[in-house]
């Protein structure tokens, strides 16, 4: 019952799926050079991504039309089970995106290392559960894929076998991720009981407004907490320090840029998508639902940002200062879901965007430094971007756009962000307000790295062999993979910083076709 | 017996089921109870599934709630098996399994 046009459509899974068989299987074959495990990734995901661009309709690569998704945008018959939306295809390229940045990276890692296959299949494996959680529109099939991507990345987190520090944040990650996979579950139970059927198309299209119950309503809240630990929104937020420190920087790059955003677009897709379109805003009992529901993710939205900043000004090593700053920003990004209109979508999708080029290439810095000798401490950069001009650049546009500052990515998503938050209507201008705060307070952190970067000096006698080593070849002891993909992540901050133009325009339309999908 | 009856009993039980399953996962200091605990919590939602779907109106509607809970008890034997491999592992670095020793990364 295998028909060729459905297997057709998913040519960019399949992609992936064959990628990753044929690392196990060249993991058995003994040892061949790491760079080689890495071409079969890169390769894999490039096609992927070409096939994802060619639906999107991306000009150059029109002679690829119609090897993927055949029919965007058109609920004529659609399944029950999965869709493809233009926003659901631009999310596929950012954790396209997210993928190859941190496969590229890690070929630099030490070629000793064992279980570079396995590392590769892993990530391209977690890369094929994401693709698939932004095709879902049955809540079982989209859980189904979210845990493909747990499996994967909690294997890719103990990846060093040797390190017990790596086998702990595994450990407590497996333990979170479990739980909320539980909370899921339990939710999607309720709301199979509710409304007798777990396809989310079919439950926004065929029930009258209203037609909801506190069966529902549980179901509903069970989701959001199974979701939130998935996105680290505040409270459901501890494991995600301890996990982005304990894993190899390579994968907190993959975690915070690649699989959180899946968890977003399951968010979108649940709370904001063809679902929640039957309770309009208004008047009546389902008005009241959809309001108090928009309060809630709104107040998680702020508490989540305040939080994470704040944390994040108390910390003295730069991986845990990362991960609150990862956190502070999923704050903003739900703003997407507590507004949910098509601007304020398309913002939070920008928003998502940006932070994956943001936070990977911020992470892949960290990693590149760790190479290079720099201890895990924020003290431990005095003097880096003097001795290591071109690493410091990079690492300075990767917090500067995390700050917003403008001239970077960070900087336009914000701005469409915010102001489409504050269109929307009434109390979410206070929303904009705390996100401009947040914002001003995060430039404190992100400030105090940079000046330790340039303005202090280190200590005479440390002697940090990289650190002290000062090179002038910008990719002198990096390793090409880490430089290409440090290179590749600056230059698209600053190009898109300078002209987003076609890329917002994209994700507008995108989010407009969302909100109408089949509606 | 009324149906609006024996739906509140079941949610009760499931409901209980879960409630005992993430007591274990925050409490349990064993990791191999930690995962007893993690499969009791996941089977309250089969459970609810189960019963949904016994109750169904139509013939489609039952299937799609008992396919679902045949997929997540894959998916959770799925999970118990990573979690085992994460044990081992955990175990042949520490030699123990307990979930309180592991405190390199602090909270």
């Amino acid at each position: 019952m295998i028909d060729t046009e459905v297997l057709g459509q998913f040519a960019p899974e399949i992609l992936l799926l064959a990628g990753t068989l044929l690392l196990f299987v060249l993991d058995r074959a003994g040892a061949l050079r790491r760079e080689l495990f890495g071409a079969v990734a890169l390769a894999a995901i490039l096609g992927a991504g070409a096939i994802v661009l060619a639906d999107l309709g991306v000009g150059f690569l029109a002679p690829l039309r119609g090897i993927g998704a055949a029919v965007v945008d058109q609920p004529v018959g659609a399944s029950a089970l999965y869709g493809f939306s233009s926003l659901g295809l631009l999310f596929q390229g950012i954790f396209l995106l997210a993928a190859f940045l941190v496969a590229l990276a890690a070929v630099s890692r030490p070629s000793d290392e064992p279980g570079a296959a396995v590392f590769y299949g892993l990530l391209l494996l977690a890369t094929l559960g994401m693709m698939l959680v932004a095709v879902a529109a049955d809540l079982i099939f989209l859980l189904l894929a979210l845990e493909i991507t747990a499996i994967a990345s909690y294997l890719l987190v103990a990846s060093p076998r040797r390190d017990p520090r790596a086998l702990e944040a595994a450990m407590k990650f497996y333990i979170i991720g479990a739980l909320s996979a539980a909370l899921s579950f339990f939710g999607a139970s309720l709301l199979y009981g509710a409304y007798g059927t777990t396809s989310l198309r079919v439950v926004g299209h065929s029930l009258p407004a209203g037609a909801y119950g506190d069966l529902a309503i549980a179901g509903f809240g069970f989701l959001l907490a199974g979701l939130a630990f998935e996105v680290t929104l505040v409270p459901f937020h501890m494991w995600a320090v301890d996990v982005y420190d304990g894993a190899p920087t390579e994968v907190s790059a993959f975690l915070a840029g690649g699989t959180k955003k899946a968890g977003f677009f399951a968010l979108f897709l649940v709370f904001v998508g063809p679902l929640l379109l039957v309770l309009a805003p208004g008047t009546g009992p389902a008005g009241t639902f959809r309001g108090s529901l928009d309060l809630t993710v709104a107040l998680l939205a702020v508490a989540t940002m305040t939080v994470g900043n704040v944390l994040a000004l108390f910390q003295s090593e730069m991986k845990r200062l990362l991960a609150y700053s990862s956190i502070s920003q999923a704050g903003y990004m739900l703003l997407g879901v507590a507004v949910a209109t098509a601007p304020a979508l398309a913002g939070a999708t920008f928003q998502i965007f940006a932070h994956v080029l943001l936070k990977a290439g911020a992470f892949l810095v960290v990693a590149a430094a760790a190479g290079l000798g720099v201890g895990p401490l924020v003290s431990d950069w005095k003097g880096f971007g003097i001795r290591r001009p071109a690493l410091g650049v990079a690492f300075g546009l990767f917090l500067l756009g995390l700050a917003g500052i403008p001239l970077t990515v960070g900087f336009f998503s914000k701005f469409v962000l915010f102001s489409a938050v504050v269109e929307a209507r009434g109390w979410f201008v206070w929303l904009a307000v705390a996100g401009v705060l947040n914002s001003a307070l995060s430039v404190f952190y992100y400030g105090r790295i940079l000046r330790t970067m340039y303005m202090e000096t280190p200590p005479a006698g440390s002697g940090g062999a990289g650190v002290g080593a000062r090179s002038s070849l910008a990719w002198d002891g990096l390793g090409y993979g880490r430089a290409a993909a440090i290179g590749i992540a600056a230059v698209l901050v600053v190009a898109l910083g300078i002209d987003p133009g076609p890329l917002l325009t994209a994700f507008q339309s995108a989010a407009t076709h969302f909100l109408t999908f089949g509606a | 017996m009324t149906d609006a009856f024996t739906t509140a009993g079941f949610l009760a039980l499931s409901g209980a089921l879960l409630a005992l399953g993430l007591f274990g996962i925050l409490t349990r200091r064993n990791f191999i109870l930690l995962l007893v605990s993690i499969e009791i919590a996941v089977n309250a939602a089969v459970l609810n599934f189960v019963y949904f779907a016994a109750f169904a109106p139509t013939t489609a509607e039952a299937l799609n709630g008992q396919s679902a809970a045949i997929v997540i008890v894959a998916l959770a034997a799925t999970e118990i098996a990573v979690g085992l491999a994460i044990v081992l592992g955990l175990n042949r670095l520490r030699g123990s399994i307990d979930v309180t020793g592991a405190t390199d990364l602090r909270l």
